[in-house]
């Protein structure tokens, strides 16, 4: 399966949710996903374009345009195109709903972009911090806004 | 997981330091008598923030400090890191750095397959293996000193290059201890196979079949050992793999012993490379000529945009997304470390098992903590 089909395909399905699709190599392609749409994609893109393996999920901060973008690479066991579809998503309220129920494995992912960035996946079976501990919920250390935090063990001594 | 509790349950934490763990995590087990009922695994004893310390460090510090996501794999860690900014820049190195990269990366899976193997040994009780294994590793280690000047953290890549040729008589040095090390792979083959006590810890137990390890998201040799040839090396072929003659090794079981056999065999076929490497590697620069990178690039910067490069690890599919914005700092660096879905596929595998059989599961997995809390 080449990179054109992949697109072809994708677009064709999703000509309203799938946006800015662009080709950059013949391995790698990326597009824009509506964020109401992205677990259906995503759903489509198992079922349909062999695309088997989800390779990550991760969160990006734009300040200046105030967007959060979610970030999926998507990949598959049986062919080398990897697939980076993004979700905007507003800076102050980024929602958007869970692709556990496609891909097993988004699980920890999605858990660890939710305490680094604060993007709510929603019906999420178990989001809760993962790599850091419950006080820090509310940090989101990965924003580019983020100015250290603040010693909790040295104020609870004082 | 307390309220589930049952009258004849009880829950142990093993970890976060056990003796069965390959690094800090706590695994919650809720047991039935012997028998594992659920399962759960809690992340971050060794978080230390490498994606965001990446945003604040210049692409050539950033090469220092992705040798700390895990250092058993510091060299493919770096090759990942330094692949992602050579597509960004638009370099090649030149084939003689290349096939020294290749070269030192094979090393590596040679002395991080011994160590996982040791360590397997030692999480089943037969803590005699560990010996065996890391007396082989350290000649590995040698040699790999001899070229970087380190044993563990290299910070041997370049942008575009290595920092440094191969020593002279290196070649000359590094076969003799190849031939030695088929030997005793064989005999660890031996080992095991002849072993009854260690068959009946390993045969059969944490099977895992192809669709659910793939639906798991595994990579490596867990995914091999079920039989699905899925290597970054030959699917996505960087550096000189393309030109190299290898197998990708795989086995059908998908249980423990598999798990081994596809790493016993791994190590074979690495030393089939390392040969090809000694006979085919060209003489030339260490860098693209009439390009201003060499082992001492000060300030670099690299040109707005972004990358999804994916190597081999020896645990696995390694992959890490660069987003630049033109500065001398990457703007993102995401990193997809191998052992992360592993690790979050251990419980599935483990519930129903026994107690004794979560050492040899999580054992034959050959984690690095470190690197899943990043």
């Amino acid at each position: 399966m080449d990179a054109r089909t992949i697109i072809e395909s994708l677009t064709g399905k999703f000509p309203e949710a799938i946006s800015e699709a662009g080709i950059e190599s013949p391995i790698r392609i990326q597009a824009y996903v509506d964020k109401d749409k992205a677990k259906e994609v995503c759903q489509y893109l198992k079922d349909s374009l062999q695309f088997d393996h989800l390779c990550s999920v991760c969160g990006v901060d734009y300040p200046q345009r105030n967007e959060l973008e979610a970030v999926y690479h998507i990949a598959s066991y049986d062919h080398a195109v990897v697939l980076t579809l993004k979700a905007r998503l507003p800076r102050d309220s980024p929602e958007i709903e869970s692709i556990v129920p496609v891909y097993w494995n988004a699980n920890w992912y999605e858990r660890e972009t939710y305490e680094l960035y604060g993007i709510v996946f929603k019906n999420h079976p178990n989001l809760k911090p993962l790599v850091l501990p419950e006080e820090m919920l509310g940090e989101w250390p990965l924003r580019k806004d983020y100015e250290g935090f603040p010693n909790k063990t040295a104020r609870n001594l004082v | 997981m307390e309220e589930m509790l049952e009258s004849n349950e009880m829950i142990i934490h093993l970890g976060p330091q056990h003796p069965m763990q390959p690094g800090p995590f706590r695994l919650n087990l809720r047991l039935k008598g012997e028998t594992v009922m659920d399962a759960e695994v809690e992340l971050g004893y060794i978080h230390k923030g490498i994606e965001k310390i990446l945003e604040n460090k210049t692409y050539l510090q950033g090469i220092t400090i992705v040798d700390r996501i895990c250092y058993l794999v510091a060299l493919t860690n770096e090759e990942c890191f330094v692949g992602c900014a050579e597509k960004l820049l638009g370099i090649e190195p030149p084939a003689r750095s290349q096939y020294i990269r290749v070269i030192l990366e094979e090393l590596s899976r040679l002395q991080s397959h011994l160590l996982g193997l040791g360590e397997f040994g030692e999480f089943i009780g037969f803590v005699s293996m560990f010996m065996y294994t890391i007396k082989e590793r350290e000649e590995i280690v040698g040699l790999i000193d001899m070229v970087t000047g380190a044993r563990v953290t290299h910070s041997y890549l370049r942008f575009g290059g290595v920092r440094d040729d191969l020593p002279a008589g290196f070649k000359e040095k590094t076969l003799p201890v190849l031939n030695n090390l088929k030997k005793v792979i064989s005999d660890y083959e031996e080992m095991f196979q002849s072993d009854r006590i260690y068959r009946e810890r390993t045969a059969g137990v944490g099977i895992l079949t192809a669709d659910v390890a793939k639906s798991l998201g595994v990579s490596g040799p867990a995914l091999r050992a079920t039989g699905v040839p899925f290597d970054i090396r030959k699917n996505e072929p960087y550096l000189v793999y393309k030109d190299l003659d290898f197998k990708v090794c795989t086995e059908t079981a998908g249980d423990c012993a598999a798990r081994v056999q596809v790493r016993l065999n791994e190590m074979r076929e690495s030393i089939y490379i390392l040969e090809q490497c000694f006979d085919q590697i060209p003489n030339g620069p260490l860098f693209p000529e009439g390009t201003p990178y060499g082992r001492r690039t000060p300030v670099m910067r690299v040109p707005a945009g972004e990358v999804f490069h994916r190597v081999e690890d020896p645990r696995g599919e390694m992959g890490m997304y660069m987003i630049s914005d033109g500065t001398d700092k990457p703007y993102r660096v995401k990193v997809r470390g191998p052992y992360f879905p592993t690790l979050q596929a251990l419980p599935p595998l483990i519930i129903g098992t026994t107690v004794a059989d979560v050492a040899a599961i999580s054992g034959s997995m050959d984690g690095c903590t470190s690197e899943a809390d990043r």
